[in-house]
């Protein structure tokens, strides 16, 4: 076990680098720089400055150094934890993501659990009652759920509830709380302000877990050694919870792998439409403005996110299910 | 994969058929029966086909043109087609009053007062601003018309005073083909790396293994945000329009490729390919021949699984305004207005494109199952 950990571990070492290659490549590629889109939005305001120290701005910023100097340099401080600075919010990256990465998570986990406990449990009444109606019912809901994008849900429930309370609940704070200190008070706007986004991704993702569950719970139920239990009169409840479940769970932790990156960067286009203060909607503002050490950083943790999920989702297979064995 | 002229094992064989019919049932068939089975696959099929249907005939079917502006009616509610006029008669056609647009003096706001002396009829069949199907008919007739100074907005209009529900349908064009364009850049990438890499292993399977692992290292929304904001701003809106295709199946082909090079490694094996190379049948016969017949069915069911998600990366870059760009538009780009929560919450009816998608999206899904039942017509 050991072994294979650690073989593991060193076979993706070399993806995780060309994984920061690409990420910083793809925030480098498009036309211009961060200073000729910083002069277009200035001039827009009016400000014609800009456009005269353009040269004074480009090496302000290291800029106007080559790319491959720029990539050693910037990854040589990667490797130590220093993410560079972001150009637009003149901070480093690493503050910008400690700041946000509160909200970020609080929202993610809570849709993540609320998706999986419900539906873990729907999905298996699904599959234990096949073809009753109420699996009927719950089949068709999951592909309504699946074919429902969450940021136009997200949209279709801001409507719904500036109807039912004359509140428009954008943001994660109402601005009355924003610099206070955390309180009750403030718990329960920030409560307030989470129902929206949680409830629009929770749909599509509770719909997606049941679907999987039916599934692989049918899958199981069909097999020999069910057959076995139920002859030797072990409760139909043990059977299922103890015995199929257990070996149904396989396809969702394998999809842990995802989740790790999900939960930082999942929903990114219901944040940017309910403007949460979340880790997502940076990452769009700096991608459109070519704040590069920003937006790559952020791309290239979430590449490592679904590495090490994937990581961690095969030991937690093997060490859960004794006949997967890699050698 | 069984051939074609194998027995079928009894259990398949359902009680409507007689027994003379099912002595040999082609695999086509056989598959053709799978799908009929599945009601809501056949339910999708059909929303489907009304959909690009509906999308090849937009112009017949909205009563205004793609940039037809009413000037008068800037962000105009629904105006709907009435039976019953302002006494409480009740007649079989549909009319509409023609509605006088005014700026309230105190408020600034544009107030429409319906003029109730004048009823006008809805016009089907009826001539009205001519346009063009697939480019090459040229016509003026409407599925419903109603005469100036009239207007008839089923679903309002946007800021600009130009009627939603004619540009849903212009919109579908753009949106229901990007999906098609996409998937079908990402089955000759995937394809073609899949099977050659699956096929004949060695560097090239291992450096492009790498690669695809690189690529769905990354979710697919921050990858597509990333990359479409690597098109030239400068790039018309055709231009464009290919772009997001190649944007959305450079994201894609990496995990259709990976599944495909599976399948070619489990068949690489198998006895009729090993006979085929003894036979000295050349590798590229071995794979059109042999090779890609066996998987077609598989790639197809994994191309269609994956159109939604693209038709959805469309709306979702159209929508921050990454996308489409004007003079065409998209559900996305229809939607984009309705991104500003104050405008959404003065005109909901913003939103309706958001339906279209979703249909589209389910149906797809739908489509998706039945195909994947019907590729796969031996299993139980």
């Amino acid at each position: 076990m050991t072994r294979y950990i650690l073989r593991r571990v060193i076979a993706i070492l070399p993806t995780l680098f060309l994984i920061t290659i690409f990420g910083f490549l793809v925030m480098e590629a498009p036309a211009g720089d961060y200073v000729t889109s910083y002069i277009v939005r200035e001039y827009g305001h009016g400000n014609t400055e800009a456009a005269r120290i353009e040269d004074e701005l480009r090496s302000f910023f290291a800029l106007d150094r080559p790319v491959y100097e720029r990539f050693v340099t910037w990854l040589a401080r990667f490797a130590q934890g220093d993410f560079g600075d972001s150009f637009d919010l003149r901070r480093s990256v690493r503050d910008i993501l400690n700041d946000r990465i509160g909200l970020t998570l609080t929202i993610s986990l809570a849709t993540f659990a609320i998706s999986w406990g419900i539906g873990i449990p729907l999905g298996v009444y699904s599959a234990t009652h096949q073809y009753s109606k109420t699996d009927n019912f719950l089949t068709t809901v999951t592909f309504v759920g699946l074919g429902l994008p969450d940021f136009l849900l997200a949209l279709a429930f801001l409507i719904l509830g500036w109807q039912l309370t004359g509140e428009v609940l954008t943001g994660l704070q109402s601005v009355e709380f924003l610099d206070q200190p955390w309180s009750l008070a403030k718990l329960l706007d920030l409560l307030k302000h989470m129902v929206i986004p949680v409830c629009a991704v929770v749909i599509t993702g509770t719909a997606w877990v049941m679907r999987v569950m039916r599934g692989n719970l049918l899958d199981q139920l069909g097999r020999d050694y069910i057959v076995t239990l139920r002859a030797k009169g072990v409760p139909e409840r043990v059977i299922i919870w103890k015995h199929a479940v257990k070996n149904s769970l396989h396809p969702l932790i394998a999809a842990l792998g995802q989740t790790l990156a999900w939960l930082i960067n999942g929903f990114t286009i219901t944040s940017i439409v309910l403007e949460l203060p979340t880790i997502q909607t940076v990452y769009l503002n700096a991608t459109l403005q070519q704040d590069i050490y920003l937006a790559g950083t952020i791309l290239i943790l979430i590449g490592f996110l679904v590495l090490i999920g994937t990581l961690l989702a095969d030991i937690i297979l093997a060490w859960m299910d004794p006949r997967i064995r890699y050698e | 994969m069984v051939a074609s002229g194998d027995t079928i094992p009894e259990g398949l064989i359902g009680s409507e058929f007689d027994a003379e019919e099912t002595d040999v049932i082609s695999v086509r068939r056989l598959m053709w029966l799978r799908f009929k089975r599945n009601r809501l696959a056949l339910i999708g099929s059909i929303a489907l086909i009304v959909m690009y249907l509906a999308a090849i005939f937009a112009g017949f079917i909205g009563p205004y043109g793609l940039r037809e502006t009413h000037q008068k009616f800037p962000a105009s509610a629904p105006l709907l087609p009435r039976f019953i006029d302002e006494e409480g008669n009740l007649g079989f056609r549909p009319f509409v009053y023609a509605m006088e647009s005014k700026v309230d003096k105190k408020t600034f706001k544009r107030v429409l007062t319906p003029n109730t002396e004048v009823k006008h009829y809805l016009h089907f069949f009826a001539k009205g601003t001519p346009y063009t199907i697939l480019g090459f008919i040229e016509t003026d007739i409407h599925l419903f018309h109603v005469n100036e100074p009239a207007r008839v907005f089923l679903l309002g209009t946007d800021k600009q005073g130009r009627d939603l529900f004619s540009r849903i349908f212009y919109g579908a064009q753009v949106s229901l083909t990007v999906g098609l364009v996409g998937v079908s850049l990402s089955l000759i990438f995937g394809a073609l790396i899949g099977i050659a890499g699956g096929y004949f292993g060695g560097l090239f399977d291992d450096v492009s293994q790498r690669i695809i692992e690189v690529l769905i290292s990354f979710p697919q929304i921050p990858l597509w945000l990333a990359l479409a904001a690597l098109i030239p701003p400068t790039w018309s809106s055709v231009q464009r329009f290919f772009a997001i295709s190649i944007v959305l199946s450079l994201v894609n082909w990496g995990g259709l490729s990976r599944q495909v090079r599976g399948m070619v490694y489990a068949l690489r094996e198998e006895d009729y390919v090993i006979a085929a190379r003894y036979a000295s049948a050349s590798n590229w016969r071995i794979i059109t021949k042999h090779l890609l017949p066996n998987t077609l069915s598989h790639i197809l069911v994994i191309a269609t699984i994956s159109i939604p998600a693209m038709i959805l990366g469309e709306t979702a870059l159209s929508f921050l305004g990454l996308g489409i760009q004007p003079p065409m538009t998209s559900w996305g780009l229809l939607l984009n207005q309705a991104q500003h929560t104050r405008v959404l919450i003065q005109q909901p009816w913003l939103l309706t494109p958001a339906l279209f998608v979703v249909v589209t999206i389910i149906s797809f899904n739908f489509l998706g199952d039945g195909l994947r039942d019907a590729a796969d017509p031996f299993s139980n």
